[in-house]
């Protein structure tokens, strides 16, 4: 994983790289050195062979030249001696014109410089008779005045014909008899007087003094204007020069070319070593990458002999396996295979002998000793006998495998179990998925629904069309993100209602496939919110029904947030928004609260604030109000107040307590005078039958035509029925025992306190005054209590009512206690009532005798039978001051323990 | 039996589910020579009971199962005319002058002497007689009405409401002589003696609101 290029390892390399170039531009340089010598050395000799040339032609020309002049002088003299006459001139002048290629016209000039004869004879420059030009003449003078040859300057002749004119003298003595004159063509000397091998090798040229050229050999070829030479040519002088200039020699090679083809190869030994660098850095680039991804490979890569053991081995091994991968070369490869293992991987290796590439999964051993899955990769080379493999541990897909099975294991077990139906469709509409759930509750089978187009099985025949209206919603990807509601018809013909919610299905590249519906029987929803929204009719039917006053207020600001229609139309229909204490009375005052409401939070709550009854205090009527502090449907702390008026009902309650009292206390009582008509009914039945018997006995004998044996049957069966009228009685007295009193020690004081706190409710109503005196230290009487009780309260009401009609003022009632001798306590109830008439008196005791309209006339019989019962007396006495006093006895505890032991 | 004074068909049928009380009761009727059925339930009473029952019947209130009341009013549904004495408990006061609201005879509280019970009996029997003898002949004048030709009724309806012979010729349109023929007609077929008795047969049968 480490970067391998350090510099110290550059260095080296780029020296090893560099030496190839050096040495080719040193021996490119040396080549060049050499090339450039040889060249100046042959230029040197080819200027040496010009100038020799050069100097040759001139000489060649010189001699011409003078030759000319020679054969002009020859003329001169002989015409200067009249040896010689026109013809002979003609023949002799036409002669050398035609040995002589470079001479045009020779001809001669009179001393008056007008031409006399001219050759050859068809010329047409030299006319007889012509005069001599101004330039012509200057020259014509100056060889007369020299009396030596004299050479005119080239000209361009008219004939456009650069001419050289040479002018010899001719002397008789001293007598001057004009000149002859030959003219040159430039052109001429220079092609004719060299030789033809001159020509091909240089360019021969004249050129005046102006350096103009006048004339050259040749125009054909290219000149090597570094190989040239210049003489001057003289005669005719005039600054006339020649020069040859050396023509480029086809067959030789260019001078340049050593040069060129130097650094052509150079160069070209330079890019192909530039190839070669690339190609190699290339290549050790691409070895280095290889390396690094040898080294860097998440997977095991190994080099393993066709003997099996590993020769190489990457860093992953260490990481995946934890063995060094300097350790493992030389280690065979079936020493870490698992065991169980090692047959299919010897099975994969002999494939592998065989040529064949392999690819197989096995578990490995690890350095630590555990083992891990890893699937090979393995091609054989036969002819580098190795085998190059890549292993991949495939541990964790494996381990991912298993738990994807468990994974979709349970995701298959989860949807059987969720009870949501799950129901998907494909683009087209047609149900390509359907859950266990919603087979349940749609009744049909899984195969029955995958498949299925619109209209879908479970579809109810009756609103199909709202289901296709649905499916339609769902496919345009309209449908509401609350769902559908829809029916659904089971298959067994049931109907449920469902709620659809749908979401788009969408595959692992993200495209929507289908629709998916997730859906929820709400058929037991629907009832309960149906329910629900009953209940909640019914409980504002019931709220604002209800006569109390039902008000929510928020606990700190005391804000109304909820009033039902009794408090609006007590307190005004604005009630809400608005303050209790400001709309309500009567409120209860702060300190009548358990707890401020103010202080409490939601965590105290449900709390009860307030209970109890008020009294409004303009119209006098009595609410009970009830408050309590509770949590609103916001979460904040609210008192909520029913006030109830119970103005009538506090009267009525009152008198139903007394009522319930009454009746309580006299329950007892009330048993015995059932058992009483019990014992009447129960007795009726063979006293009847008796008395039929009998009846029909007397009937019989009187008639006479009685048969013994008959009335003896008869007189059997009523005696049988007396003998039933026996046991009835003994069943009775069995069930009187059985709710005999409980007698135990008592002190009457704390009797008289009960009896009289049940009186006192009657005696403030009818404003009677009850005084309670009971003499202290009084023993214990042995009673039950509650029968004594009774029986004091039942006085004591005697005694109210029989004062109901007199003076307010007189209206008092003594209940007194005291001993009544050493053994007995006694108890005397003294009213100042309207009394008794001694008839009345007489009769008091009777069963079924009363004075009072309400009574039943049991009262003081059952409570003589009582005190009787508990060995006392009950008498009745009148009082002295008007009214009546009954008092009774009762022995005391101690008095009761002798009488039992006595007995 | 020397003191019976019930026709031959007439019987006492007794409903008591005690049967000490039942058989008390069959022993001292029996004694005083009428003739008496005993039932121990409404339900077995009711199992035998058809309309030609001629007699009265004597109920125990209280019994399990239907009871007495329960059996009158079942009996007054099946438009029974037998007449009815309830024997009474203690407690049953209330109830048994309901049943007497209803059209039963009377009631007797247990124990009951045997001359009250007697008595009741022999005022029923009296009743029931008096009520069969009218509804017999009540049948008999339907029957005969039902044997009049259109004319002979038309004839007879004017007779009822006062018309004399005149009158009814004129109304009918026919003859008096006509009319005296119906008339005897009529007479005969209706075996009425006077016209007095054959007015009071007809409004038997026919209430005077009926009559055309």
């Amino acid at each position: 994983m480490t970067e391998i290029d350090d510099p110290a390892q550059a260095a080296p390399n780029r020296w090893y790289w560099t030496a190839p170039y050096v040495a080719v531009v040193v021996f490119a340089l040396s080549m060049l050195a050499l090339v450039g010598l040889l060249q100046t050395r042959e230029l040197e000799s080819q200027r040496n062979a010009v100038a020799r040339d050069v100097q040759w032609a001139e000489q060649t020309m010189r001699l011409h030249m003078q030759g000319t002049e020679e054969f002009l002088g020859q003329l001169a003299r002989d015409l200067a001696a009249n040896a010689l006459d026109s013809d002979a001139f003609q023949l002799r002048a036409n002669q050398h014109i035609a040995n002589n290629g470079e001479l045009v016209n020779i001809a001669w000039v009179g001393d008056d410089g007008n031409v006399r004869w001219s050759a050859p004879f068809d010329t047409t420059d030299w006319l007889t008779g012509e005069s001599l030009s101004v330039q012509q003449t200057g020259v014509f003078q100056r060889a007369r005045d020299d009396g030596r040859v004299s050479y005119g300057e080239a000209y361009l002749s008219p004939r456009g014909v650069t001419v050289l004119e040479v002018y010899v003298p001719i002397r008789h003595g001293r007598e001057f008899r004009g000149a002859i004159v030959g003219v040159y063509s430039i052109e001429r000397i220079v092609r004719h007087l060299v030789p033809g091998w001159f020509a091909e090798k240089y360019r021969l040229a004249l050129l005046n003094a102006n350096g103009e050229t006048l004339a050259v050999n040749s125009m054909l070829k290219d000149l090597d204007e570094s190989i040239g030479f210049e003489i001057p040519l003289d005669p005719p002088g005039n600054g006339l020069l020649l020069r040859a200039t050396a023509f480029r020699t086809s067959e030789q090679l260019p001078q340049a070319l050593p040069t060129i083809l130097i650094i052509g190869l150079s160069v070209l030994v330079f890019w192909s070593l530039w190839m070669l660098r690339t190609h190699v850095q290339r290549r050790v680039q691409v070895e280095k990458e290889r390396d690094r991804l040898f080294n860097l490979s998440l997977d095991m890569l190994c080099v393993v002999g066709i003997d099996g053991t590993f020769r190489r081995c990457n860093p992953a091994f260490e990481r995946i396996l934890g063995y060094s991968p300097a350790a493992l070369p030389g280690t065979p490869m079936l020493d870490i295979v698992h065991r169980e293992d090692v047959a299919a991987t010897l099975e994969q290796l002999r494939l592998l002998a065989a040529g064949h590439p392999v690819k197989y999964e096995n578990r490995c051993l690890c350095a630590d000793g555990s083992y891990k899955w890893l699937v090979w990769s393995i091609n054989p080379v036969r002819t580098e006998k190795l085998v190059y493999a890549v292993a991949h541990d495939i541990t964790g897909r494996k381990a991912a495998e298993e738990a994807l099975r468990a994974e979709s294991a349970f995701r298959k077990a989860m949807e059987d179990s969720v009870m949501t139906g799950l129901r998907a469709i494909d683009l087209s509409g047609r149900i390509i998925y359907v859950n266990s759930a919603f087979c349940r509750m749609v009744g049909f089978d899984e195969g029955e629904l995958i498949g299925a187009e619109a209209p879908f099985p479970y579809w109810p025949s009756e609103e199909i069309p709202v289901c296709a209206r649905n499916l339609e919603l769902t496919l345009a990807g309209r449908a509401p993100s609350s769902g559908f509601e829809m029916r659904i018809r089971r298959k067994n013909g049931e109907r449920l209602d469902a709620r659809f919610y749908l979401s788009p299905l969408i595959d692992l590249a993200g495209r929507q496939t289908g629709w998916m519906a997730s859906v929820t029987d709400i058929t037991e929803p629907k009832r309960v919110r149906a329910a629900l929204e009953a209940a909640h009719e019914r409980f504002e039917a019931v709220i604002d029904g209800l006569d109390a006053a039902v008000f929510v207020s928020d606990a700190r600001t005391d804000e109304i947030l909820f009033a039902n229609r009794a408090f609006k139309a007590i307190h005004g229909f604005d009630a809400v928004g608005r303050t209790v204490r400001g709309v309500a009375v009567p409120q209860p005052e702060r300190g009548d609260y358990r707890v401020d409401p103010r202080s409490l939070t939601v965590g105290d709550l449900p709390r009860e604030l307030f209970d109890g009854e008020l009294q409004h205090p303009l119209s006098g009527r009595w609410y009970h109000v009830r408050e309590q502090a509770t949590r609103w449907v916001d979460g904040r702390v609210v008192r909520m107040g029913i006030a109830t008026d119970i103005t009538d009902r506090k009267q009525t309650a009152e008198i139903s307590r007394q009522q319930e009292e009454r009746l309580e206390r006299t329950a007892r009582l009330i048993t015995m005078g059932e058992m009483a008509s019990t014992l009447a009914h129960e007795l009726n039945q063979p006293l009847a039958a008796i008395a039929n018997y009998c009846a029909g006995c007397v009937t019989r004998m009187q008639a006479g035509n009685s048969k013994p044996e008959d009335l003896l049957a008869a007189m059997q069966k009523a005696s049988f029925q007396a003998e039933r009228a026996g046991k009835i009685i003994r069943r009775i007295r069995e069930f009187v025992k059985k709710s005999e009193p409980r007698r135990s020690a008592v002190q009457i004081a704390d009797v008289l306190d009960d009896a009289i706190g049940f009186a006192e409710i009657d005696s403030r109503r009818l404003g009677i005054r009850l005084i309670v005196d009971v003499a202290p230290g009084l023993s214990p009487v042995f009673a039950d209590r509650i029968m004594i009780e009774q029986v004091v309260l039942n006085l004591v009401r005697n005694g109210l009512d029989a004062m109901k009609d007199v003076l307010p003022e007189e209206r008092t009632l003594l209940v007194r206690a005291r001993d009544f001798g050493p053994h007995a306590v006694e108890v005397a109830v003294i009213d100042r009532g309207h009394g008794i008439s001694e008839d009345d008196r007489a009769r008091l005791f009777t069963p079924f005798y009363t004075t009072k309209t309400e009574g039943m006339g049991m009262g003081l019989n059952i409570c003589r039978s009582i005190i009787e019962f508990h060995d006392g007396r009950l008498i009745v006495d009148a009082n002295p001051e008007g009214g009546t006093i009954f008092s009774f006895t009762l022995p005391t505890e101690a008095a009761s323990e002798r009488v039992a032991r006595r007995a | 039996m020397s003191e019976s004074h019930a026709a031959p068909d007439q019987q006492i049928f007794i409903v008591d589910d005690d049967e000490a009380l039942r058989d008390s009761l069959v022993w001292m009727l029996e004694s005083s020579g009428y003739a008496v059925a005993a039932f121990e339930s409404a339900e077995a009473f009711l199992a035998v009971y058809e309309e030609a029952m001629s007699g009265c019947l004597v109920l125990d209130v209280r019994m399990p199962g239907m009871s007495g009341l329960e059996l009158f009013e079942e009996l007054g549904r099946q438009r029974c005319t037998l007449p009815v004495i309830f024997i009474t408990g203690h407690g049953d006061v209330p109830m048994a002058v309901s049943a007497l609201k209803r059209g039963a005879v009377d009631f007797i509280e247990k124990p009951f002497g045997d001359q009250d019970m007697l008595r009741l009996v022999e005022q029923c029997l009296t009743q029931e007689r008096a009520s069969r003898s009218q509804r017999r002949l009540e049948a008999d004048t339907a029957r005969r009405l039902e044997h009049l030709t259109q004319r002979e009724r038309e004839v007879l309806d004017l007779i009822i409401v006062g018309k004399l012979n005149k009158q009814i010729a004129d109304v009918l349109g026919i003859s008096i002589k006509t009319v005296e023929v119906h008339r005897a007609r009529v007479m005969e077929k209706m075996g009425a003696h006077s016209l007095a008795e054959l007015v009071q047969h007809v409004v038997t049968v026919e209430p005077a609101g009926t009559v055309r």
